[in-house]
């Protein structure tokens, strides 16, 4: 009769036991598979190792090897236009989910919903051999357009140019609106109690004010969210130049998560592979840290 | 004439609510142009494509589906044992630890909890390489265990935390009743926070199994031979084989995308209202 009782009353050690036999399978995944690589990593930095023989302490050999890299330096300044067209091209995002959630019609509302989400569905590879097609020189549909026109001088060879290559694969995310950012804005306007949007309707508030001065600043948590994804994407991605120019042509369109790449399964260079990755991710991490750093200041002045 | 006449004064024509639904529109065309584009390829041969590129006329190439379906439909079976296995792995211990963290009071249990969710704030581009090695040092290269493995390893900690939210959010009564009653506190998981979880196990499901699915990089990585490889790595790798096949390769990525979009269109509701619901608790 007194067992249930007890048994509500546990010990700590049997408590801590209970609780472990629950939390333990995704903790030891997590530790294993996510925590351990990172530490891993950081050590190998460290070291000269071609994947085969025994890998050689090279103590900040690496970074030094990075610093006077001019592959890697080029892949920086090319990170940096990437990063600075990311985060100029979350503005349209924003206007669209602004927009979108001042349609009052709910039905139709959802039905853009549906629609928004849907590029969200396709594999996003499928979405880049598209793109990929498109800027084809020889097949695709720029090129085709462009001599349906009538100025067939004017076709270029879109990816395949050092002077375009960049530009063409910022452009890949036309009409830039992201699905994920714009359902993330639209959940912060959502949450917002509907009195507020009566108030400033009575008080006159036109369609710019409102803007500026109700929606802006009430989705700035959700902008921060999505500021860190852009960033930490932006800085670290590579999957589209993997995909699409593997960098090329020569260096114009590499970024430092490629050349990671590259030096670890094409030069086997597993060690310098190492040490792009922790400078990348610590590149990434102070960046972050910073524009959050900004964010707040800005809010409270 | 007159009444009519009289109506339209009164309700002149939206203009500002013609200007939103017309920006939207447009952006949802944009949006989804290569979708368009892809279909109206895939039914064209090499000659059409070439000569007569922005016409949808027939004859209609559907055998370029039959020839794609051919390449890649060994594939799909690759992916779907991919995305299978990592949902289930994933799901099952992501809603036990979600459980315990709502639900039970035990000691180290905030530690523990920072350890899982500290991870998550980090970037994850420094993983690749040495997750690589140690898959090779574990022997599992060339087997799905890679992406299955890595994936519960990576991807629920977000989900833990929205589980753990919603299991604290349930009223305590109902499961001290239980307790009085006996049950174990697995029994209690078992039938208690399971079934009322379960709308939160589809959501999470859904997006690991997308995740899997639309994964590139770690498959190409870790998964050597070509018969094995998930659907993604195989079309990159059909694209680059068969250069300017285009009618073909489209219908290759047309029926890449089908599955999910036809899982899309079925849970809808619940995909869209999920995404949107994670977000609000900011």
């Amino acid at each position: 009769m007194a067992a249930p009782r007890a048994a509500a009353r546990r010990r700590p050690l049997d408590q801590l036991l209970l609780g472990l036999a629950f939390v333990a399978p995704a903790l030891l995944l997590n530790l294993v598979f996510d925590w351990y690589p990172m530490f891993d990593g950081i050590y190998r930095s460290f070291y000269r190792w071609d994947g085969y023989s025994t890998a050689v302490w090279v103590g900040l050999g690496n970074f030094e090897r990075l610093l006077n890299d001019t592959v890697f330096r080029t892949a920086l300044w090319n990170m940096a236009f990437f990063l600075a067209a990311a985060i100029v091209l979350m503005f349209p995002t924003i206007v669209a989910s602004v927009v979108l959630f001042r349609i009052r019609h709910q039905r139709t509302q959802f039905v853009y919903r549906v629609l928004f989400c849907i590029p969200m569905v396709v594999p996003w590879l499928v979405i880049m051999l598209m793109w990929q097609f498109m800027y084809n020189p020889q097949y695709g549909l720029f090129n085709r357009l462009i001599e349906a026109l009538g100025m067939p001088d004017l076709t270029q060879t879109w990816l395949g140019d050092p002077d375009l290559v960049k530009w063409c694969l910022v452009f890949m995310g036309f009409p830039f609106v992201t699905t994920n950012a714009a359902l993330i804005y639209l959940g912060g306007l959502k949450s917002v109690s509907e009195s507020v949007w009566e108030a400033a309707a009575l008080d006159g508030a036109g369609p710019v004010q409102t803007f500026l001065y109700l929606e802006l600043p009430l989705i700035a948590g959700q902008f921060k969210l999505n500021l860190i994804g852009t960033i930490t994407a932006a800085m670290t991605g590579y999957g589209t130049q993997l995909i699409l120019t593997k960098g090329g042509p020569g260096f114009a369109s590499m970024v430092p998560g490629l050349y990671m790449y590259f030096s670890a399964f094409k030069s086997q260079k597993y060690g310098y592979a190492a040490s792009i990755g922790l400078t990348l991710f610590l590149m990434s991490l102070v960046i972050t840290l910073l524009s959050m750093r900004f964010f707040k200041d800005t809010e409270e002045a | 004439m007159a009444t009519q006449v009289q109506a339209r004064r009164q309700r002149p024509f939206p203009w500002a609510e013609a200007l939103k639904h017309a920006t939207i529109v447009l952006v949802c065309l944009a949006l989804l142009f290569p979708l368009f584009l892809m279909v109206m390829m895939s039914v064209k041969d090499k000659e059409q494509i070439v000569y007569e590129f922005f016409a949808i006329r027939p004859p209609f190439h559907l055998e370029n589906y039959t020839i794609a379906f051919g390449y890649i439909a060994p594939l799909i079976s690759n992916s779907v044992v991919l995305a299978v296995g990592s949902t289930l792995l994933t799901v099952s211990v992501t809603a036990l630890a979600g459980y315990a963290f709502g639900r039970l009071e035990f000691p180290l249990k905030n530690l523990l909890f920072g350890i899982l969710f500290a991870k998550m704030m980090l970037p994850g581009i420094m993983n690749l390489i040495p997750s690589f090695t140690l898959a090779w040092k574990l022997g599992i290269l060339d087997t799905p265990l890679p992406v299955i493995l890595f994936c519960a390893g990576t991807s629920q900690p977000f989900w833990v935390f929205v589980m753990r939210t919603f299991v604290a959010q349930q009223p305590r009564e109902l499961f001290e009743s239980m307790r009085i009653d006996g049950a174990s506190e697995f029994q209690n998981f078992r039938y208690l926070a399971v079934p009322l979880l379960r709308p939160m196990i589809a959501l999470m499901s859904i997006n690991v199994f997308v995740f899997v699915w639309n994964d590139y990089i770690w498959p190409l990585v870790t998964i050597q031979s070509f018969e094995k490889r998930p659907l993604t790595v195989g079309l990159a790798y059909l694209t680059q084989a068969n250069p300017g096949d285009y009618g073909m390769l489209t219908a290759g990525y047309v029926i890449a995308a089908l599955p999910l979009l036809v899982l899309f269109f079925i849970s809808m509701r619940q995909f869209i209202e999920g995404l949107t619901a994670g977000s609000i608790k900011l």
